[in-house]
């Protein structure tokens, strides 16, 4: 009979990573913190730290001292089953991380453990599975023709064939969340300034793989990312802006990952390009917006990057608004609920997530709940719309923006 | 000649066999390591590369997350290992209590663990110097009586401050709901460990100079009551590091060193 094969692999970790396991001190900091945790009712196989327990555990009964002199220890299919529903009941938000006392990347621990299950079979979770399949055929997840990015553009706005600055929508914003794409380009046209788009060229920024551990699967991510800077670079742009937090996480961190290359351009979100030229007193405001905000932070663009301070500057700078903070912001704020797939995979803990930010707003008695995310905002909206918070609007800085410099975005097309 | 804080041949335990205690605690801690980081080397130099065979894959990757920008709290090696390895601002900014009850013990902990070092040190040196014929030409503070003594302040001190750290640590385990019903034997082994050594050190320490904390055990019991404590400091100190959650003296430094810490 030949020795026993360990049930685990190493498979997408890296050395640091098996090393962060055991830098895990167990204070439980993490556990106050997790949206995710707190939205389950609490269901301690969220705890962030009772999963880096779980893979250690793991390893040491794969490759620790007893496995090495009697041989490995079997983990029964059941328990690593109960392992991938746990770990994709996570939104990568980086809360864990933040507060971790070790300082564990926990983001990318918990993708290296997705990665690593979707390699031998176990993960992904649910309707997440199907995220390979869309966005290699159709070049974004929600299934629509790559022509509509955007082909629904109303004849006014002025999309240049090169540009040294190029906008890269984004699928959710260019094939959902319209206003916020229209927003963007008519602000960007009336401060006059030139700036081309990939169209139908652009593809998926590869963040719903990376997420979810599916990145490496035919090197779908590394391509997409390949495909979309040689597309940039066509273009001519020396500076790409985004107004999705996902797809500029993904740009700045992952595509120079997934490439091995540094990136030929600039990346800017939105909300820093407009704090700029605010600071020098290029954009005109036309309209007073009076009403009370309030501002959530998307990880992908807080927490992730660092980037805080400049859609609160956008915003201090409209002219009527009454900026108010919600209690847990900046890097302690509150995930919306949607990201690392659990939007998709697990819509009722996504739902559960957003209701409790959605609450953290109404506390401020704000009348609009801002973000600089269209993911962000669409799973806002649907928790204000799930406790039935009618009288709080959601709405994005750049929609905020657009409405104070005087441009009308009623004509926006229907998903 | 008394070495090792008291242990004589009056309990038939020699010198050599000291040593030999030390060298096999040290042995089992090198092992273990060595097992770790195999481990940890199983993993990749680089995201979503294959996974190493090589013992080097861990400090090679740790070479090059420490040498790569970091998009949040960017910092240098020395911030990080001033304010997060040594100062623990991070423990701080969560929990002042549990950072006071953290920096006492590690503070503590390590200062004890030094001067028992430096102890050592200068009781070898001045034996060989005695085999030798030389030791009269050492300085005056390496005689292991004077150097004793002088360490008797500060040893007081640091095991007072290591004290105040274990009983903050057991009173929150036994008496704070929360972390009581979180604890798993994980944790319970390290701070039973910790609460041993410095009890045990306590008592050893006061049935050799009379004090309260001897409670009045007859002077000839110090030489066994101090062979416990170091042994058991040799256990927990050094051998069983690598195996339990002690590996955390280790990993977390280096968890903080790979991410840059920050706050």
């Amino acid at each position: 009979m030949g020795k026993r094969q360990p049930s685990i692999t190493t498979e997408n970790f890296t050395a640091v990573q098996l090393m962060e396991l055991d830098s895990c001190s167990r204070c439980g900091e993490c556990v106050n913190w997790c949206p995710t945790y707190d939205a389950s009712g609490k269901n301690p196989g969220l705890a962030p730290r009772d999963k880096i327990l779980r893979w250690r555990e793991f390893m040491n009964k794969s490759y620790g001292l007893r496995a090495r002199l009697f041989g490995p220890k079997e983990i029964p299919l059941a328990e690593l089953e109960q392992f991938k529903n746990d770990v994709y009941g996570c939104t990568t938000c980086g809360m864990c991380a933040t507060v971790c006392e070790s300082a564990i990347n926990t983001v990318e621990l918990w993708e290296s453990m997705r990665a690593n299950l979707v390699k031998s079979g176990i993960g992904p979770y649910g309707k997440q599975g199907m995220f390979l399949k869309l966005i290699g055929e159709y070049k974004n997840p929600y299934m629509a023709d790559n022509k509509d990015r955007t082909n629904w553009f109303p004849p006014d706005i002025k999309i240049e064939d090169e540009a040294e600055i190029l906008y890269f929508g984004g699928c959710t914003a260019e094939l959902r969340q319209r206003k916020l794409a229209l927003a963007t380009a008519r602000v960007l046209n009336k401060l006059g300034i030139k700036f081309t788009m990939l169209g139908e060229d652009e593809i998926c920024c590869g963040s719903a793989l990376i997420r979810t551990g599916q990145y490496f699967i035919n090197d779908t991510a590394k391509k997409n990312a390949q495909k979309n800077i040689e597309n940039i670079k066509a273009k001519g742009a020396k500076t790409v802006l985004y107004a999705c937090a996902g797809c500029y996480r993904a740009s700045l961190i992952d595509w120079p990952r997934l490439t091995g290359q540094e990136l030929p351009f600039k990346v800017v979100h939105v909300t820093e390009f407009l704090q700029d030229l605010i600071k020098k007193g290029e954009i005109k405001w036309e309209k007073s917006i009076n009403k009370k905000v309030t501002y959530h932070d998307p990880c992908h663009l807080g927490r992730h990057v660092g980037v805080f301070e400049p859609p609160r500057a956008v915003l201090e700078s409209i002219p009527g608004i009454e900026f108010v903070e919600m209690e847990r912001i900046k890097e302690n704020q509150r995930c919306c609920g949607a990201g690392g797939g659990v939007k998709a995979g697990i819509p009722d803990l996504a739902l559960g997530v957003a209701s409790t930010r959605v609450e953290d707003a109404l506390a401020t008695n704000a009348d609009i709940l801002s973000s600089a995310c269209p993911f962000c905002k669409r799973n806002l909206s649907d928790g204000r719309d799930a406790i039935g918070a009618k009288e709080l609007e959601v709405e994005d800085v750049i929609v905020l923006v657009a409405e104070a410099m005087g441009i009308d975005l009623s004509d926006t097309p229907a998903e | 000649m008394e070495y090792f804080a008291g242990v004589s041949d009056a309990l038939r335990v020699t010198f050599v066999q000291m040593m030999l205690l030390s060298i096999i605690a040290i042995g089992i801690f090198i092992i273990g390591m060595y097992i770790n980081l195999k481990k940890w080397s199983m993993g990749s130099t680089g995201y979503g590369q294959p996974p190493s065979k090589s013992i080097w894959a861990f400090p090679k990757m740790l070479m090059y997350q420490m040498s790569q920008h970091a998009h949040v709290h960017n910092q240098s090696v020395i911030e990080t290992i001033v304010l997060d390895i040594l100062f623990q601002r991070r423990i701080l900014k969560r929990s002042p209590l549990r950072w006071f009850m953290h920096f006492t013990i590690f503070v503590g902990w390590m200062t004890l663990f030094a001067m028992s070092g430096a102890m050592f040190f200068v009781e070898m040196t001045h034996m060989i110097a005695e085999r030798l014929e030389f030791a009269e030409v050492l300085p005056w503070f390496m005689d292991p009586v004077i150097f004793r003594q002088l360490l008797s302040v500060p040893n007081d001190i640091f095991s007072y401050i290591l004290l105040t750290g274990v009983i903050i640590a057991i009173f929150r385990r036994l008496f704070v709901a929360k972390v009581r019903e979180s604890t798993i034997a994980y944790d319970s082994v390290l701070i039973i460990g910790l609460a041993v050594i410095t009890i045990t050190g306590f008592i050893a320490d006061g049935i050799r100079t009379g004090r309260f904390w001897g409670f009045g055990i007859d002077y000839q019991y110090a030489p066994p009551a101090a062979l416990f404590h170091v042994v058991i400091s040799l256990l927990f100190c050094i051998a069983y590091i690598p195996f339990s959650k002690y590996i955390h003296i280790i990993a977390i430094p280096l968890a903080l060193l790979a991410n840059k810490g920050g706050e």
